[in-house]
């Protein structure tokens, strides 16, 4: 919301030497928040009023002229294009140095000296559209240049004083008030400034309706609409409002129509009390406020053509609906050019019921964005008063010939005690009685004591959901007294035991795992998942949800797997990189298993953290890739200090190669997959030369150890051998084979100690069928060094058992 | 005979001590004690001496032989002083190989330096799931009946889970504060707790709005604080997670499940608050709403109003990580883009 400060001015004398910035810290720190405070006349510096001499033609462009113009004791030449320029006029002169935008539109330009078409021209002069007056003087025609003629001022004088833009424009942040249906307007503002700085507040003179004959108004819903006033006002007519009316309106982000329909945006801008102005003449028999009829049609005032619902409503006269009550006018009803007679309605609707039509139509406006934050019935008064005034002095002639207020439920102002003990518990500092009289009498609240009780009657303005506890009014004391000026205490707290979260700890344990010991990059993706995604790595999506109105038509499920969103990320970066690993940690959701755990009557899906990564690298690395991924996953519950993990093949995941797959299971319990994404996947995504490497495991199947469980074993006292061997199998034959038999040999007190896994070779060296397996024996003794011979032996009875088992064949 | 030797001596000396690298010291050493070396030669020529010649001869070898030994052993440790491995050329500025190339994601790393702050001060950690009832997100919070947060404009509802009784409406949480009564419903007061977690919003997305976006919330609830306190704490762990003094300030700002409310603002510490284009001239950014918990949620959690109060916060995650590094586009948080998550170590 935008406010002038020279509006404010007009209920709030504000100090001639006024500090802005310190008036918007004020607000902001206070009441509400200030986003900018704007010098208005800084738009149209270089700018001035120049009266045009002489129009010449140009010679060399037809629809160019030369304009003599007096710009204040000097005649200068500005060559323009405008079409309506005859001598006499007062026009506006961008000098050099002022900024316009050409023709109104992109970005702004300063203007230099120039010639133009051959001849020198010192500035221009200005259309509205190119120093952004267009709405204050709309133009008929692009090539309409501004007519100030009607302003009384000399040439040269500056713009901005002409037109009177000597003026502050603080711009509100509308979401820092929504709670606030008092401040909406000038009004408003100006009292919580003349609290802030314990100025006056200019009050309102009631409007005197005695002898006015009663006007007949038929409110049917009076909870919808608890108060209703009407005035029919007669021997009017359609004009433009006075310059200064349409100068406020313009200032503050609305456009001038004419004096009808300005005052009604001009006293609601003012006192944040919306009212409407009806053609009298269209009005059938009397004023109806009632609830529309099922289906009933309205067409509003903007060409909308509505089809109600009974619940809105709707003024109306006796034979249809006229206007959409607290929304817009109805077309019937609308101020027209010949209208001499209007019907002013100043009345108060319900806030609810205005929110839900407005929202319903998708209409909101000026009107219904005050209403429904829940305006005080009283405000009504002085929105009428202000309206009268300005009718009285806009239209002397005019004569007021009916007139109705139907109040019949009188809005109750809040009480409310508030325990002093209370309050300086909770504010940490105590207010004398006086203190706290003087705080709150400045915003309008009354206060008495009664031992130690504070009895507190709310403002109208407030009274209407805004204040009604106790916190409420501590808040409005704290406010007042500057929420900088609390010191308090540091906060302190009795011992109690060491915060010990296993869980939590683990998950970042592994996270730090994965992205510090294993080099994977930790990503964020959204829940919810693209349609080809899922359909090409998921299939069934008969267990997910899905939202209601999703991000876009394709991203309608939300994942019951990280998988899908992990692939989509591998191929984004696939145009980056050929090589990397990423991983997520977030939560997957499941259209099953609804329970209850914090409140019975709540039933919530299936949720649960998983963790999932995925590898790529080129195809033709894809056996290292593998024991790369592998081996993350084999150790990761030995680095992150939770019960083992172990990988095996029991059931092949849907979305994996035919050979390249393995689950990953705590105990006997199934907890995951780890895989190669298969070709067929890989193609239809768009993955060519690429392996991609998945794995997804549920995180609250993890069961972290209460503490570190490393164990400690002596070192050696006599040395331990490494025997390489280099052996010539079978292709079929497995790695988990050659180690099982190899560590059957193993016995209490023997020389073999361990075996490990060297590296494995398929191709020319080897023939056809065959694969050559190094492994690594480790042999030696507790009690003795051992002899070569010892060691040769223990080595050939491994060799000799491979041979017999698995025919293998020692290498040369 | 002497002669020769001391020529010997003299030349053998002169070549040690031209020796410039161990390896030629080792030649030089060769030639002149090895078994085809200089002195060795000469000694051949021992018995062709005169007998009485020979003590004195052999002493004067035993003398020039112990004195090139000690030359050679000077000069090798000279040389072992100034010695390289390697050839001069040797490029030191050719760049070291980098260590795996992984990393956590800014906003979590923000999240840990704000864990490790918070649990300094004895705060627990808290998770709740991110589908919540319609319950939770906004009746148990004092939003109002027509709050405009519960249209599906602005919160995801779930299909088949948006119509019905606010138990029954479910939807992606469009804020963590509903699971701040989880907590307190499910624990013992008093409390003091962090909870980090993702909310989301249906919006329209643009560098600086997001429909899925990381809050942290700091609750304490006690007997025993007064918002002025919840100050210090505040500033106390942001002073710590950015490593330097960082001023809070607290104004007025309105939110349902807060009574009194406040918008939290944080000095920019891009330009140390003398205002710069991050901070739009202000020298302040708001980061977060706190307050007192409204006596309401404090009902919906079980607690008695007037015997406990506390103090509340709000973190934007995203908000304060842009601050952090100048990152200018909130949408990058969610790309999983590489080239933008890998300048995070």
């Amino acid at each position: 919301m935008k406010l002038s400060l020279n509006w404010i001015n007009d209920y709030v004398a504000l100090p001639e030497n006024m500090d802005l910035k310190k008036l918007a810290y004020d607000l902001t720190m206070s009441t509400v928040e200030v986003e900018d405070v704007h010098l208005l006349a800084e738009n149209f510096q270089n700018m001035i009023v120049g009266v045009v001499q002489e129009v010449l033609p140009h010679q060399n462009a037809d629809k160019l002229r030369i304009c003599k113009t007096d710009i204040g004791g000097e005649c200068k030449e500005i060559v323009c294009g405008g079409s309506n320029l005859t001598a006499g006029m007062k026009v506006v002169v961008a000098c050099p140095g002022a900024v316009v935008r050409w023709h109104g539109e992109g970005e702004p330009v300063v203007i230099k000296n120039a010639k133009l078409r051959g001849v020198e021209s010192f500035g221009m002069i200005c259309a509205s559209s190119e120093i952004g007056l267009s709405d204050l003087f709309p133009a008929e025609s692009e090539a309409e240049i501004t007519d100030l003629s009607a302003f009384d001022v000399p040439a040269g004088t500056p713009l901005a004083e002409a037109l009177d833009f000597n003026d502050v424009i603080l711009e509100i942040d509308n979401k820092s008030m929504t709670n606030r249906p008092d401040l909406w307007g000038h009004y408003g503002i100006a009292r919580e400034i003349a609290a802030l700085y314990d100025l006056p507040l200019k009050p309102f003179t009631p409007f005197d309706h005695s002898g006015i004959p009663e006007m007949h108004v038929s409110v049917e819903d009076t909870e919808r609409c608890p108060r209703y006033i009407g005035a029919e006002i007669e021997n009017l007519s359609v004009k433009p409002s006075p310059y200064q009316m349409q100068n406020r309106i313009w200032k503050v982000g609305m456009r001038p129509i004419n004096a009808l329909v300005d005052i009604t945006n001009y006293v609601m801008l003012a006192t944040g009390q919306p009212t409407h102005a009806f053609d009298a003449d269209h009005i059938k028999d009397h004023i109806v406020v009632r609830r529309a009829g099922e289906q009933e049609e309205l067409l509003l005032l903007n060409d909308k053509k509505l089809t109600l619902s009974s619940d809105d409503l709707v003024i109306a006269d006796t034979e249809s609906a006229v206007g959409l009550a607290g929304v817009m006018g109805g077309a019937k009803d609308s101020v027209l050019p010949e209208t001499n007679k209007v019907i002013l309605e100043v009345a108060n609707f319900q806030s609810a019921g205005i929110r839900r039509t407005a929202l319903r139509y998708e209409n909101r406006t000026e009107a219904s964005s005050r209403y429904e934050k829940a305006i005080d019935p009283e405000r009504c008064e002085q929105a009428l008063s202000m309206a009268m005034q300005l009718f009285r002095e806009i239209y002397p002639e005019l004569n007021i010939t009916a007139f109705c207020d139907q109040y019949p439920v009188k809005l109750v102002q809040q009480e409310i005690d508030v325990p002093l003990q209370w309050l300086e518990h909770r504010l940490g500092k105590s207010f004398s009685q006086e203190s706290l009289t003087t705080l709150l009498g400045k915003l309008g609240f009354s206060v008495s004591f009664q031992e130690n009780i504070m009895h507190v009657v709310v403002p109208t303005w407030r009274s209407t959901g805004d204040i009604s506890i106790k916190d409420d009014i501590m808040e409005e004391v704290a406010r007042m007294y500057g929420y900088e000026n609390f010191s308090g205490e540091k906060i302190t707290t009795s011992f109690t035991g060491a915060i010990n979260q296993l869980e939590i700890d683990l998950e970042r344990k592994i996270k730090e795992y994965l992205a510090f010991r294993c080099g994977m990059q930790e990503v964020f993706t959204y829940p919810w998942m693209q349609d080809s995604y899922v359909e090409a790595i998921l299939g069934n999506t008969e267990k997910m949800l899905a939202i209601s109105t999703p991000p876009s038509p394709d991203e309608r499920f939300i994942r019951s797997s990280l998988l899908p969103n992990l692939v989509k990320a591998v191929v984004e970066n696939l145009r980056y990189f050929n090589e990397f690993s990423i991983f997520e940690c977030a939560r997957v959701f499941f259209n099953q298993n609804y329970t209850s755990v914090y409140d019975p009557s709540e039933k919530l899906p299936e949720q649960k953290k998983h963790i999932g990564g995925a590898f790529t690298s080129d195809n033709k690395n894809l056996p290292s890739l593998f024991r790369q991924a592998k081996g993350i996953l084999e150790q990761m519950s030995r680095y992150t200090h939770m019960e083992t993990l172990m990988l095996k093949q029991v059931e092949k995941p849907s979305w994996a190669d035919e050979t390249i797959w393995m689950n990953i299971f705590r105990n006997d319990q199934k907890i995951g997959d780890f895989a190669l994404l298969s070709r067929k996947i890989a193609l239809s995504l768009g993955i060519k030369t690429n392996a991609v490497l998945l794995f997804e495991l549920d995180q609250e199947q993890l069961k972290p150890f209460t503490s570190r469980t490393n164990t400690f074993t002596h070192l050696p006292k006599y040395p331990l051998m490494d025997y390489d061997l280099s052996m010539l199998v079978d292709t079929s034959v497995k790695w988990e084979d050659i180690q099982a038999l190899i560590l059957s040999k193993k016995t209490k007190g023997g020389l073999l100690q361990d075996v490990s896994f060297v590296e494995e070779y398929k191709g020319k060296q080897v023939p056809n069928g065959k694969k050559s397996v190094t492994v690594r024996l480790v042999i030696g003794s507790l009690e003795k060094t051992l002899t070569s011979q010892e060691i040769e032996s223990c080595a050939a009875g491994v060799i000799k058992l491979l041979h017999k088992k698995l025919n293998a064949e020692l290498r040369s | 005979m002497k002669k020769k030797l001391e020529e010997l001596l003299h030349e053998g000396k002169e070549k040690i001590l031209s020796a410039d690298t161990e390896s030629t010291l080792q030649e030089v050493k060769a030639s002149l004690l090895g078994k085809q070396g200089s002195l060795t030669e000469i000694m051949k020529e021992m018995p062709k001496l005169d007998k009485s010649e020979r003590p004195e001869i052999g002493r004067i070898v035993n003398e020039i032989k112990t004195k090139l030994i000690a030359q050679i052993e000077q000069q090798r440790e000279k040389l072992i002083l100034k010695a390289s491995e390697v050839s001069p050329d040797f490029d030191v500025t050719v760049p070291g190989i980098m260590p795996s190339g992984g990393g956590l994601h800014p906003i979590t790393q923000m999240c840990y330096d704000l864990n490790d702050a918070f649990r300094s001060l004895g705060f627990e950690i808290y998770e709740e799931e991110d589908i919540t009832s319609e319950l939770y997100a906004f009746d148990k919070l004092n939003f109002p009946q027509n709050h405009p947060a519960r249209e599906s404009m602005d919160t995801y509802w779930l299909e088949g889970h948006d119509t019905g009784a606010t138990n029954e409406k479910l939807c992606l949480r469009p804020h963590l504060t509903g699971g701040s009564v989880r907590y307190m419903q499910t624990h013992k007061p008093p409390y003091r707790f962090v909870y980090p977690g993702r909310v989301y919003r249906n919006e329209t997305t643009d560098a600086r709005h997001e429909r899925a976006f990381f809050q942290y919330e700091a609750l304490i609830v006690d007997k025993n604080i007064d918002f002025a306190s919840g100050k210090i704490m505040l500033q106390s762990v942001l002073s710590k997670v950015f490593g330097r003094e960082v001023p809070v300030r607290m104004r007025i700002g309105f939110f349902p499940f807060v009574e009194p409310g406040f918008e939290i603002d944080m000095g920019c510490l891009v330009c140390g608050g003398k205002g710069c284009s991050v901070c739009k001239n202000v020298g302040w950014i708001e980061i977060m709403p706190g307050g007192t918990p409204h006596p309401n949620v404090l009902r919906s959690a079980g607690l008695n109003p007037d015997e406990f109060t506390g103090f509340y916060v709000n973190i934007g995650l995203d908000r304060l990580v842009m601050m952090r590094y100048g990152v200018d586009d909130v949408r990058l948080f969610h790309s999983a883009d590489l080239r933008f998550l890998q300048q995070f170590k």
